[in-house]
């Protein structure tokens, strides 16, 4: 490889990027602490919304803000690979759980997909909609793909992903202290088929043992889903 | 070098992901895929090397961070996200909402407690 095909330098601008987007998460962080941890004050949402935000008024491109921004997402692979950690030293309470573990995935995911469909045929959206909608609670890098195979619009697709894990992380602490769901095992599992990536970081901030059922169920069901979803859509 | 080796595995792992995942014309995002050959690469080994567990436990406690990037993104969507935006809410409340319920639900009822109260395996 020669040294003019490396990738992009992220020059001043970029590398202002990186450090604002670094900075608002260490902020934000810091404020979630001070609040004893409300679900309310996610970083992901919150550093998000501010930095759509000022992109937004300043009229800046989003490529520019990705010139600094995409080191970080090289390392949510690293990130997303580190689960298998956790996962490890928790087999045994997992094998301990496989039946309700298997089935309460499979309910969450059957649940999630059948009722946003449901609802989406009800009001009558586009089908364009329709398909983007199918994949809102599998990983983003997979919902992309299945997206294209059943005819959803792909961008669309990740953007609906992203706001049901943001919404699940949201929701999830205020659901669960109210219906007295107190094990961690179950909420995990709960966070990561609805919440994919998202839920499972929130998971895995939580505890270890939540994190590795959260990881776990975010894959079988990805994999599940994207399975079955090209299937569903070639009969309908 | 214990860090770096722990960076090696992760990232040797990874690797080996997206080579199967090529090699096979999977759909499963390679991340996905690695994450079972970590697993199994612990399972022989028997334990977590030291260097490893620090590396995936930064890692791991910022996860967060390294979604930001993912979200704005969404920027570039703001159309298509506007003209549905009342209609795609209302649906992914309830369809986020009842599932999230239901799945902690019944793996509770089903799994009953843990056989011994234990703690959390490992530190993060």
């Amino acid at each position: 490889m020669s040294l003019l095909s490396l990738p992009a330098w992220p020059g001043w601008e970029g590398l202002f990027w990186l450090v604002l987007t670094v900075a608002l998460y260490a902020g934000f962080s810091r404020l979630r602490r001070q609040f004893n941890d409300s679900g309310w004050l996610q970083p992901l949402l919150w550093v998000s919304a501010t930095l759509i935000a000022i992109l937004w008024i300043g009229d800046i491109s989003l490529a520019n803000y990705q010139l600094g921004a995409n080191w970080l997402v090289v390392i949510l692979g690293l990130s997303t690979v580190s689960i298998g950690v956790p996962i490890y030293d928790n087999l045994p309470v997992i094998r301990q759980a496989a039946r309700p573990f298997l089935a309460a995935m499979l309910i969450g995911s059957v649940t999630a997909v059948s009722i946003a469909l449901a609802m989406a045929h009800f009001m009558q959206l586009d089908s364009l909609l329709v398909a983007s909608l199918a994949t809102k609670s599998i990983t983003s890098p997979l919902a992309y793909g299945v997206a294209i195979e059943i005819g959803g619009l792909p961008a669309l697709a990740m953007g609906i992903v992203i706001i049901t894990g943001n919404f699940a992380v949201l929701i999830g602490p205020k659901l669960f202290a109210l219906t007295g769901l107190s094990d961690v095992r179950a909420q995990g599992l709960a966070y990561g088929v609805v919440g994919h990536g998202i839920g499972t970081a929130e998971a895995i901030r939580r505890s270890a043992l939540m994190g590795s059922f959260a990881g776990l169920s975010m894959g079988l069901n990805g994999v599940l889903t994207s399975l079955v979803l090209p299937l569903a859509f070639s009969l309908s | 070098m214990q860090l770096i080796g722990g960076l090696m595995v992760l990232a040797g792992v990874f690797l080996v992901g997206e080579v199967v995942k090529n090699a096979a014309g999977l759909m499963i995002p390679a991340p996905v895929l690695a994450i079972v050959f970590l697993v199994a690469v612990l399972a022989v080994l028997g334990k977590v090397p030291e260097g490893l567990r620090r590396v995936a436990s930064f890692l791991l406690r910022h996860m967060a961070l390294f979604f930001i990037p993912a979200l704005v993104a969404m920027v570039a969507l703001s159309e298509v996200l506007r003209d549905n935006i009342w209609p795609l809410l209302v649906i992914i409340i309830v369809s986020t909402l009842v599932p999230l319920w239901l799945t902690a639900f019944v793996f509770s009822r089903w799994a009953g407690t843990p056989d011994e109260p234990r703690a959390d395996e490992g530190e993060l």
